[in-house]
């Protein structure tokens, strides 16, 4: 398989009448889908090959349908998550330039806001399916399948075009490693429009698995009757959802994960008590993450096994390189990550500034971390977000790991902060818990206990929430 | 607790390793095993936390030994 497109042809072919997709309304065999995705597929050809269609959905089949109907007219599926800014939408249209604009009637409205010209703005229902198309083709490896842009937590978005041969590569890797099959029903929660949910759906369509797909993951009695009601094998979740369900472990939710072979989740660190307690949960079965950018998507995995290694971000996949470079370029077990493999891009969507990342087929990530005696890599900060303090350099993400110890405290932000004397200092922003009580000295307190001198923040604010991006990551650069 | 027993405990939170028995009031910072730069962030941030009172720079770095923290928090309350 070398392209997105076959994974369907060749599950259609193995399994026509096998369950492809569940949602809560709609089934789909591997054939009906099949049938969906060329008659929807048909209008498209009357774009050049390569064109831009923009898709902007929920979790649906229709979302399903549309981006497998873009893939197989040999146009690019440009994916807008739901929860966009009317500003960024603008933006995000201006720079990817599609042709069409594809959603729902829920949300045609936000779509006709957009006012630029020559652009066919479609409720997905009104799309003609009987188009008579005379068009055959077909994409290859090299043509981008989708576009996304990450969540610009620094600076506006970047466009991240993925190749249909990046994405073969990582499918292949995220089956080998992680042993999907055909015999896998697999229960995504995650919203598509982001790459750890589109790579879950890549997975289950290439094995020709059955995908069941829900809409979000906020309704804990709903995912434990659909983990037992369709004997699911996988589940994939974000670490924030898993920590959620233990902390309210209603409805039986337990009981069905104890039945899952497999729950894989990402790399937003994961509290090490969460790892611990969904080894003992899952009884047989494994948990596991993985490490990636959508620039650079499932470099490494990591299946919790072994006790001790519950923060690592395991080992690089199959076919990816990875090096540690430090602040004088030398290569080491410390240091920014780069990464070159198929999964990486080659270059940023007509952005030649963010491609200045990419030397040689390396992608500076703009992570840091280190690689422990047995090759396990850890994560410990963002490049950008460091902190000089008087020439000692402090990574923000500790501050917020070990300020996050502490009871009453739900959220933490660390930023430098200019300082007369010492450069500049930690400025730390908590969001309490609700019910929290805590002061502010007792934060200093414990940071003097836990931390050296220098990393103990110089200021300590209360804040209701935090600035956020679309995909919810806090803007760090709005609390300067 | 009182005013002098609140910046006491300070000086103890802001070093862990001092024992009761080293504790003077006049006991300069150079006296002092760890009292470097940081140490002293530390102290005036942890003083500024507790009693809800913003040090001037000059403040901040003028203090050397415990009473002389004393003294400027009481001026600030």
């Amino acid at each position: 398989m070398n392209v997105i497109t076959d994974f369907l042809q060749n599950s259609v072919n193995k399994y026509p009448d096998k369950i492809a997709l569940v949602t809560s309304t709609q089934k789909y065999t591997y054939k009906e889908l099949f049938k969906s995705v060329k008659s929807f597929s048909s209008y498209f050809t009357k774009f050049p090959a390569n064109s831009v269609i923009s898709l902007f959905f929920e979790n649906s089949a229709d979302f399903i349908i549309s981006y497998l109907g873009t893939l197989h007219a040999s146009c690019i599926a440009h994916i807008l998550p739901i929860i966009i800014s009317d500003e960024n939408l603008v933006k995000q249209i201006e720079s990817a330039e599609p042709k069409m604009i594809i959603t729902t009637k829920q949300f045609i409205k936000k779509i006709e806001k957009i006012e630029k010209k020559n652009i066919e703005k479609f409720d997905v229902n009104e799309i003609p399916t009987d188009y008579n198309s005379n068009v055959k083709r077909k994409p290859v490896p090299e043509n981008i399948s989708y576009l996304l842009y990450t969540s610009g937590t620094t600076t506006f978005p970047k466009g991240v075009p993925v190749t249909h041969q990046n994405c073969v590569f990582t499918t292949k890797n995220i089956i080998k490693i992680l042993n999907y099959s055909e015999n896998d029903v697999n229960i995504i929660p995650l919203p598509l429009y982001h790459s750890f949910g589109l790579g879950c759906f890549h997975t289950s369509i290439y094995t020709g698995a059955t995908l069941i797909l829900h809409r979000n993951a906020t309704d804990i009695s709903e995912l434990s009757n659909s983990i037992k009601n369709n004997s699911a094998s996988t589940l994939a979740l974000v670490p924030a959802n898993l920590t959620k369900i233990l902390h309210d472990p209603k409805d039986g939710i337990l009981d069905s994960l104890s039945r899952l072979r497999l729950v894989i989740t990402n790399t937003t660190s994961i509290p090490t008590d969460t790892v611990k307690e969904y080894r003992k949960i899952l009884k047989d079965g494994n948990f596991a993450t993985y490490y990636g950018l959508t620039e650079a998507s499932r470099s490494t995995f990591m299946i919790f096994v072994k006790a001790g290694k519950e923060n690592s971000i395991g080992m690089p996949a199959s076919g990816v390189e990875l090096k540690l470079v430090d602040d004088k370029n030398n290569i080491g077990d410390k240091g920014e990550i780069w990464i070159r493999g198929r999964n990486v891009i080659k270059k940023y969507w007509k952005n030649p500034e963010a491609d200045k990342n990419i030397v040689d087929g390396w992608l500076k990530t703009g992570d840091l971390g280190f690689r422990d005696s047995d090759g396990y890599l850890y994560l410990t900060g963002r490049v950008d977000n460091v902190i000089n303090v008087s020439g000692e350099k402090v990574i923000p993400e500790e501050i917020e790991r070990i300020v996050k110890i502490l009871s009453g405290v739900e959220e933490a932000v660390a930023i430098g902060m200019s300082h007369e004397i010492y450069g500049k200092v930690v400025k730390l922003f908590v969001k309490k818990t609700s019910d929290s009580k805590i002061k502010k000295s007792e934060i200093i307190t414990h940071f003097i206990k836990n931390l050296e001198r220098y990393k103990v923040p110089a200021i300590v604010e209360f804040v209701d929430e935090f600035p956020r991006t679309e995909y919810g990551k806090i803007k760090r650069f709005m609390l300067q | 607790m009182n005013l002098e027993e609140e910046v006491e405990k300070i000086f103890f939170e802001a070093f862990p390793t001092l024992k009761e028995s080293q504790f003077d009031w006049n006991k300069k910072q150079k006296d002092y095993e760890n009292w470097d730069s940081f140490a002293q962030l530390n102290l005036i941030t942890l003083a500024e936390s507790k009693f809800d009172i913003n040090l001037t720079l000059d403040e901040s770095i003028s203090i050397t030994s415990a009473k002389e923290l004393l003294e400027c928090v009481k001026s600030h309350l």
